[in-house]
């Protein structure tokens, strides 16, 4: 049976493969494990072994060519044996080359068979690719991912790691899942591992541009504010904040219409049952929470240490959403722990809770502790769109601007009037990755404006 | 230093130690004008009389009995079973009396008496005569268990278990009789319980016992020609084991393959392996403990057979080579 040589996923957050040089030809003899042929990702060159020994053939990708990974691009085929009757000629398939790349989980649509084959195996559904009409993902896709290598075992999502591996990501602090192992079947070893750590710490190295020194002050006076307690507290964290972490930031535009529309329903509800209402920034919270959990590097730690040792990024299993709250001497950021998992109407009445007791000052340090995500709302004071500084150790935070009524083309390119809200995330470039913000946002995006896809 | 085999180091323990003590004395089949089926006590009846070197009828479990008892009131007899495959008609002395005396009597008694018996394949003489049961002593709490590999250590070993006031089964090994080695003129005694690293190296630790010793370092310079660097650990006395200096070999190496002749099932290995996994080793293991041992069958009488039945140098090499490359 004709084996297929597909796009391998050799990056953590790889897309898309691209062909630098086929090593063998069509009709060449191959062994299982020789290099046929390189391949290039955005981040790196490397080469690829042949997954059974055989003829090569109907080689599909010529090389420059970029197809999303999990493609098939080649065939090994027995001697004598024909090329599948799926497998279109290079000619014809160059007519289609563009291949769709999925932005984000929301705009990939699966075949109900694929997704439960893919549930049943603990494949992630997100990591392969469609080949079905409109990049769908079919079951022949979902075999094609089973069939690739797996870089971590079998075990039911468990990592395939050597007790020496897992203790030096112990001590390191590495999540054991983010490495490819060098072992037999994938498993992880201690020297996986070590490499792991090395290439972090490299990528963990940032220069610190030193502050200049306040000169002069103008002539006309200044009163003086002593820099204690809370104001203290914000200068030092933040000056921290932004002259440690490397911040990017994205901004998006939303279309707040279904969102209003929804919020208007809940708080219908309340209305009815005299429960807490539900105001945007409570509703914002839970969607930002759900999100969040399919987006782990947003919610996560950078831990740098002293040294080589230690260094790490934590991502954390729960999503401890913290709102900022303007007080009239600064601001206090309480928390809304485990935010994912309470419902939109806990989250309301939570928030409230928070929000009045910190503008009294009733707020426990437990409290305002432990988030590790932040909402800055400054749309009720009107602002458009603004940058936030994170708010450290986290690794990002939300800055929310005001819904405002905006003249937009719809879907159909006529002029309409929508209520728009500009919403600029802040992140930590050391931890995320261009890419993976622009996943988060354009996930949020979508359920923001369909927060049907909530469900 | 002058060179001598294992086979006279056993012998030259034992001479040296009658001299000095008064108390030792053999006992055994064949062990008077014949010398021993091995020769170990050639010559030393002339040297010490009829009433030290003492000729049994063929009961291993008689002469067991009369060597336990001889020891209970104060000698120090050394038992010599012709092959460790009679040990099981001696089991019964061995096992149910001179392990359990000195606990049955609150620490009153002892039995200091030594059980030397040569075990292992590869003289073509089967079933009857080519057992490695070890382990089976190793089970059995008052018992211990010496298995030396070189004639250094045979003699230092033999004086220490001579000397010790509990039973020891001293289990040589009968291709290792012709192997020759430094040996110090002098008595001089190893103590029990004490490892040896025979090599040292930092890719992957061997531990093996008896034959398997010198087969592993032979492994062990082969791959060294291919940049593999192999650490031999030697525990020379299988009961007390020397943990410690086991697990400090692997935590370094972060690999282990433990080699020994006698059969995998039930085997030794089962029971260093169980011993590393325990202890702080664990979390420093970079591959499955792996064991190389005897096939789970008699030892047959076919020479290659035989020789195909227990480790050999090219089993070692392979299995080691396929650990460090990471394919276990």
């Amino acid at each position: 049976m004709a084996i297929d040589v597909i796009m391998p996923k050799v990056d953590m957050d790889q897309e898309t493969g691209t062909v630098a040089r086929w090593l063998k030809q069509n009709g060449e003899e191959v062994r299982q494990g020789e290099t046929i042929l390189e391949i290039e990702t955005d981040k790196v060159a490397i080469e690829v072994e042949s997954p059974a020994s055989g003829i090569l053939n109907g080689i599909l990708v010529e090389e420059g060519e970029t197809v999303p990974i999990a493609t098939t691009i080649a065939y090994i085929l027995e001697p004598g044996e024909a090329l599948p009757d799926a497998a279109p000629a290079a000619e014809e398939r160059k007519t289609d080359q563009k291949v769709p790349v999925r932005q984000t989980d929301w705009e990939v649509s699966v075949t109900p068979v694929a997704r439960n084959m893919a549930q049943a195996t603990g494949l992630d559904i997100n990591t392969v690719s469609g080949s079905g009409r409109d990049g769908k993902v079919t079951k022949k896709d979902v075999e094609a991912a089973l069939a690739s290598p797996q870089p971590f075992g079998n075990g039911e999502g468990k990592v395939y790691a050597t007790p020496a591996a897992r203790r030096i990501a112990a001590e390191k602090g590495l999540v054991l899942k983010s490495i490819t192992g060098s072992g037999p079947d994938g498993r992880v070893q201690s020297v996986d591992v070590l490499a792991y750590a090395a290439a972090a710490q490299e990528v963990a190295r940032t220069t610190i541009v030193p502050v200049p020194e306040f000169v002069s002050a103008p002539s006309s006076g200044y009163e003086v504010f002593p820099l204690q307690g809370m104001r203290r507290t914000i200068a030092e964290r933040l000056t921290a904040s932004y002259q440690s972490i490397p911040h990017i930031n994205f901004s998006a535009s939303i279309d707040m219409t279904r969102f209003n529309e929804a919020r208007a329903k809940l708080n219908a509800r309340a209305d009815q049952n005299g429960s807490t209402r539900i105001s945007a920034t409570a509703l914002l919270a839970k969607i930002v929470a759900r999100i969040l959990t399919r987006h782990p590097w947003l919610n996560s730690s950078f831990k740098d240490a002293q040294g080589e040792q230690g260094a790490a990024i934590h991502l954390f299993n729960a999503v401890n959403l913290g709102i900022a709250v303007a007080l009239e001497e600064g601001l206090i950021v309480p928390v809304v722990r485990d935010a994912a998992n309470k419902s939109v109407a806990q989250i309301a009445a939570e928030f409230k809770d928070l929000a009045t007791r910190a503008r009294e000052g009733n707020l426990a340090p437990s409290e305002v502790r432990e988030g590790t995500f932040t909402i800055s709302n400054l749309g009720p004071f009107g602002v458009e769109e603004f940058t936030a500084i994170i708010n450290p150790p986290q690794a990002a935070i939300l800055a929310v601007g005001a819904t405002k009524p905006k003249v937009v083309p719809d879907a159909d390119g006529q002029v309409v009037v929508r209520p728009i809200m500009r919403i600029t995330l802040a992140a930590d470039h050391r931890v995320v990755d261009g890419a993976v913000a622009a996943h988060f946002i354009a996930d949020l995006k979508a359920t923001l404006e369909e927060p049907v896809l909530l469900l | 230093m002058r060179e001598i085999t294992y086979l006279e180091a056993v012998r030259e323990a034992m001479t040296q130690e009658m001299e000095r003590d008064e108390t030792v004395f053999m006992i055994g089949e064949d062990i008077g004008p014949y010398g021993g089926a091995f020769g170990a006590s050639f010559g030393m009846l002339e040297q010490f009389g009829p009433e030290r070197i003492l000729d049994t009828p063929i009961t291993e479990l008689g002469l067991t009995g009369a060597a336990t008892g001889a020891a209970l009131v104060g000698m120090r007899p050394i038992a010599e079973i012709m092959f460790m495959d009679f040990t099981t008609l001696a089991s019964e002395q061995l096992v149910n009396q001179a392990a359990k005396l000195r606990f049955m009597f609150g620490g009153k008694a002892t039995v200091p008496m030594v059980l030397r018996t040569p075990a292992g394949s590869g003289t073509g003489a089967a079933e009857h005569h080519s057992q490695s049961l070890e382990n089976w002593f190793v089970h059995v709490p008052g018992l211990k268990v010496v298995m030396p590999s070189t004639p250094y250590d045979v003699k230092g070993l033999l004086v220490a278990s001579i000397r010790d006031n509990n039973a020891v089964v001293f289990v040589e090994q009968k291709l290792l009789y012709k192997t020759k080695g430094p040996v110090p003129e002098e008595l001089y005694e190893i103590p029990l319980g004490k490892a040896d690293v025979k090599r040292e190296g930092k890719d992957l630790t061997i531990v093996a016992t008896s034959i398997m010793v010198p087969r592993s370092l032979e492994a062990a310079k082969q791959l060294s020609e291919e940049g593999i660097d192999v650490e031999v650990v030697d525990p020379r006395t299988l009961r007390p084991l020397d943990e410690e200096t086991i697990v400090q070999s692997v935590i370094k190496t972060g690999r282990v393959l433990i080699v020994h002749e006698a059969v995998k099932t039930g085997g030794f290995g089962g029971e260093l392996a169980g011993v590393i996994a325990e202890s702080e080793a664990f979390g420093y293991l970079d591959a499955p403990i792996v064991r190389l041992a005897g096939k789970d069958i008699p030892i047959p009488y076919n020479r290659t057979l035989e020789y195909h039945a227990v480790p050999q140098v090219e089993d070692i090499v392979a299995k080691a080579r396929d650990m460090v490359q990471m394919k276990v």
